[in-house]
């Protein structure tokens, strides 16, 4: 009895969590739509800026600086280095940006 | 009074629980982390080989080394990543021949579930105390090649769930990055772990480029010791100089130990820029009262030591160093000269189409 209401207590996260789930890629639909794509050259310039500051506060602490890779693999190594290095959410999104352009 | 007996089953579902809450909280938070989704990452391959001549006291040891890393991202929060290591040491014999060991490991091999305050990490990986193991072992970063000798008082591998991360304290002059993680025992010879539990917590100061943190690590098996350690980390934004330094104290049989390291890139002289000068000193102290047979059975951490090291590092690039250095080392009835020459490449590739791109 005791392990039956464990596994519907189970069932029912698993199917709390699937929802909760469905609830972000929804969210992320959403976002995709087509957004104002004019940015400013000087917004630009500032986002790199502060890229490459957050890439020399962080990265350039233990190693030299590597060269720029396509998109999709410096997005595998920024992850990588999200976990190893301990870096903010702002930090990633800072630097990946930053060693893509 | 009632007694409450705590059931395994039930401890079971309250961890499950208590998980699956923490899964939950991320993959709601996960709605406004677009960071991850921006750009569809595919499977890498990185790592590092080196070359060294290393002269122990007199005695010259070749050792070419191979580390690959693979990086297997899935979907937007999941990373599997796994490193190996393996390495020839060889020497000539007494009857002039070359005699080599050839040694093997994985470093690590661990899942990532990535949220935006915490990443959840489950299987085999590097223990989090100081910051030698994690951000600073891999040869191709190590500013000297010699491993400081404190580095080994505490369990280096793990084997079991970690939950760390890094967040702006409020503003984003403070960062506070932590980690905390629990390990089973394993007794494979290629993946042996400790039964131990730990964490670390590091503030780092992004302006000034500071970094100062401690460490907590607990056994839990045989004469369960535990272990504390600080961290400090700092490159001033006026020179290229770097200054680390680590202290470590073992409530066991593995004594106490400290390094303090400084390394200068020679990048405001014209043609020197490629350069980087290095220093190192340490003092290990060796607990009190050992036996001598334990003492040998520590081998380095059985002894006093004080060691100084200079070296000189040179970039050819962004992924190939020439590294050189020599150390004296003073140790109770084994002084030694330590000399060291090599060469490190870091390699890169895709294991998938990049789509192109810069």
């Amino acid at each position: 009895m005791k392990l039956k209401s464990f596994s519907a207590a189970l069932v029912m996260m698993v199917v709390v969590f699937a929802l909760a789930s469905a609830k972000t890629r929804d969210a992320k639909d959403d976002s995709a739509k087509p957004a104002a794509t004019s940015q400013s050259t000087q917004h630009d310039q500032d986002l790199r800026l502060e890229g490459e500051k957050r890439f020399h506060s962080n990265c350039s602490r233990c190693h030299a600086a590597p060269p720029k890779f396509p998109p999709r693999m410096m997005g595998t190594i920024v992850r990588h280095m999200r976990v190893r290095a301990m870096l903010t959410d702002d930090d990633v999104r800072y630097i990946l940006r930053y060693m893509t352009q | 009074m009632k007694k409450y007996v705590l059931h395994p089953w039930k401890l079971t579902s309250v961890y499950c629980l208590f998980l699956f809450l923490m899964m939950l909280c991320g993959g709601i938070q996960a709605q406004d982390d677009s960071s991850l989704a921006e750009v569809k990452p595919v499977p890498v391959l990185t790592g590092s080989t080196a070359y060294f001549t290393r002269v122990n006291g007199g005695k010259v040891q070749d050792a070419p080394t191979v580390s690959p890393l693979l990086l297997l991202p899935i979907g937007d929060h999941l990373l599997i990543e796994s490193k190996a290591g393996l390495s020839d040491t060889f020497s000539k014999n007494a009857q002039g021949d070359y005699a080599g060991t050839v040694s093997y490991g994985m470093a690590y091999a661990q899942a990532d579930y990535i949220t935006k305050y915490a990443t959840f990490t489950a299987g085999r990986f590097t223990t989090p105390f100081n910051i030698y193991g994690e951000r600073l072992a891999p040869n191709w970063i190590r500013d000297l090649q010699g491993t400081p000798i404190s580095v080994p008082i505490t369990s280096g591998a793990a084997l079991g769930g970690m939950v760390r991360g890094g967040l702006p304290l409020g503003t984003d002059k403070v960062h506070l990055n932590y980690a905390t993680y629990f390990s089973t025992a394993n007794t494979n010879h290629i993946l042996a772990t400790d039964r131990s539990t730990g964490g670390r917590i590091g503030f780092f100061l992004p302006g000034p480029r500071l970094e100062i943190g401690a460490s907590f690590q607990q056994v839990l098996q045989q004469d369960r010791p535990h272990a504390v350690g600080t961290h400090f980390e700092w490159q001033p934004n006026a020179f290229p100089l770097t200054l680390r330094s680590e202290y470590t104290r073992s409530s066991g049989t593995r004594g106490s130990g400290y390094w303090v390291e400084a390394a200068y890139r020679l990048s405001q002289i014209p043609h020197m820029g490629a350069t980087e000068l290095v220093g190192r000193g340490q003092q290990f102290f060796a607990a009190a009262n050992l036996a001598p047979a334990v003492a040998k059975k520590l081998g380095p951490l059985g002894v006093d030591t004080n060691e100084g090291d200079w070296g000189l590092n040179y970039y050819f690039g962004s992924d190939v160093r020439a590294s050189a250095s020599y150390g004296r080392q003073f140790a109770l009835g084994r002084n030694a000269n330590l000399w060291t020459i090599g060469m490190t490449y870091r390699f890169v590739m895709p294991m998938w189409p990049t789509g192109g791109g810069l």
